[in-house]
């Protein structure tokens, strides 16, 4: 069989970033044999890559093909020092377990498992002690964020689940998620979901953007079934907002940004199946507070 | 008729199928005119779908203002109340019967503005 060798550059999580995890998705997506991964140009990788590449390579193997991470070619111990804490270097086959430390545990799940999900939302992320917050707003947080899961199951059509991956970043004092599905894409789901009511002349026209703008408005939702719906997206983003953090999404050929300043929709030329949604959340004490917690 | 949801569904309020079993053990008596308490004492975590099922789906055959009046909610917390809210407003405006082609129609105007 002929192993198709992907490089992985290095890759933070900056537009040019997901451009290049796109670009990777296009090259293993029409290819159902062998991959094998090389990292000898790779100096860091950040969590939205980790879940990237770690659902990439589920994505293939359900198609019957096999992924290699080469880990022989990663050269910078740091690198393979995260990958090992978070666990990701031992779910693909190199010899270690995870421990605790800044980084969040590379997750996968192939079903919706709401107990482990929340455990992972409320006690290795947001409950991890990086931002001193009560149990009570906590568990508002991580409520908040289950949108994310809930939204990818009920809408993507994922066959190998969600992916995710998180990192504390001391320095900056942020911190960060990444969750990762590839299935439609919300884009698709949208135009298919109002070509129920609308000719495919028109339904084609809608950009990425404008699909990414519709979802994220308060009651629009691609369920069927008579149940008012619509507000996963909202409720999360009114958060991030509040806490003056970002939520970006990237999905098919569209993209939008929430933070401080406002929403944003834009179209983006590569286009990928499925959705990553990207948090960023800042530590900072003051914007974590009920009305009536006492400062 | 009182409900504790702890009992019935855990401490997390968070997936639609346990919002649809709480839906399913109220909605008749509630539909009778009779009042029931939901107890959210020991729930400590919630989500938009539990609340979608179990309470906004309700309005779509009971009036709001009759909803307010005959299901009481006690021990939830100022984020279940908030979602609960959104959830009742959101399902009072909802009408399963939206025109989608005015709702196109709009977008590919906007978008048709934007790219000027």
């Amino acid at each position: 069989m002929t192993q198709k060798v992907i490089q992985i550059p290095t890759l933070n999580d900056g537009p040019h970033d997901f451009a290049r995890l796109f670009g990777i998705w296009n090259e293993v997506n029409d290819y159902f044999e062998d991959i094998r991964f090389d990292f000898s140009r790779c100096g860091f990788l950040r969590p939205n890559a980790v879940a990237f590449l770690g659902g990439l390579a589920r994505l293939v193997e359900s198609r019957m093909g096999s992924v290699t991470f080469d880990w022989s070619t990663l050269r910078h111990g740091a690198v393979m020092t995260n990958l090992c804490q978070n666990g990701f270097a031992g779910t693909f086959a190199y010899p270690s377990s995870r421990w605790d430390g800044n980084s969040i545990p590379y997750r996968e799940d192939k079903t919706l498992d709401m107990n482990g999900i929340m455990d992972y939302l409320t006690y290795n992320w947001i409950g991890k002690g990086w931002v001193h917050v009560s149990d009570r707003l906590r568990d508002a947080i991580a409520g908040r964020m289950w949108e994310i899961y809930s939204n990818a199951f009920e809408h993507s059509g994922t066959e190998v689940g969600v992916f995710s991956c998180g990192q504390h970043y001391w320095r900056q004092n942020y911190l960060i998620l990444s969750a990762v599905d590839f299935g439609r894409g919300i884009p698709a789901n949208v135009r298919s979901f109002l070509r129920q009511y609308v000719e495919e002349a028109l339904v084609s026209k809608l950009s990425g953007a404008a699909c990414l703008k519709w979802a994220f408005e308060r009651g629009n939702s691609t369920c069927t079934g008579g149940v008012a719906r619509g507000l996963g997206l909202d409720l999360l983003k009114e958060f991030v907002r509040l806490n003056q953090g970002k939520l970006e999404i990237y999905s098919n050929d569209g993209y939008a940004i929430v933070d401080k300043d406002g929403e944003r929709f834009e179209n983006r030329e590569l286009a990928f199946e499925g959705t990553v949604v990207h948090i960023t959340l800042r530590c900072d004490e003051n914007l974590y507070r009920f009305r009536d917690e006492a400062e | 008729m009182r409900l504790s949801i702890k009992d019935q569904i855990g401490p997390r309020c968070i997936i639609k199928e346990d919002g649809q079993k709480i839906y399913d053990a109220i909605h008749g008596a509630l539909q009778n005119g009779e009042t029931v308490t939901l107890d959210f004492e020991g729930v400590s975590q919630f989500a938009s779908p539990f609340f979608n099922f179990a309470i906004g789906q309700l309005l779509k055959d009971i009036a709001e203002d009759d909803l307010r009046r005959l299901l009481q909610i006690e021990h939830l917390n100022e984020t279940g109340r908030l979602v609960v809210e959104r959830v009742i407003e959101n399902a009072a405006k909802y009408h399963g019967d939206k025109d989608y082609r005015k709702i196109v129609d709009d977008i590919l105007e906007q978008q048709a503005k934007e790219s000027d």
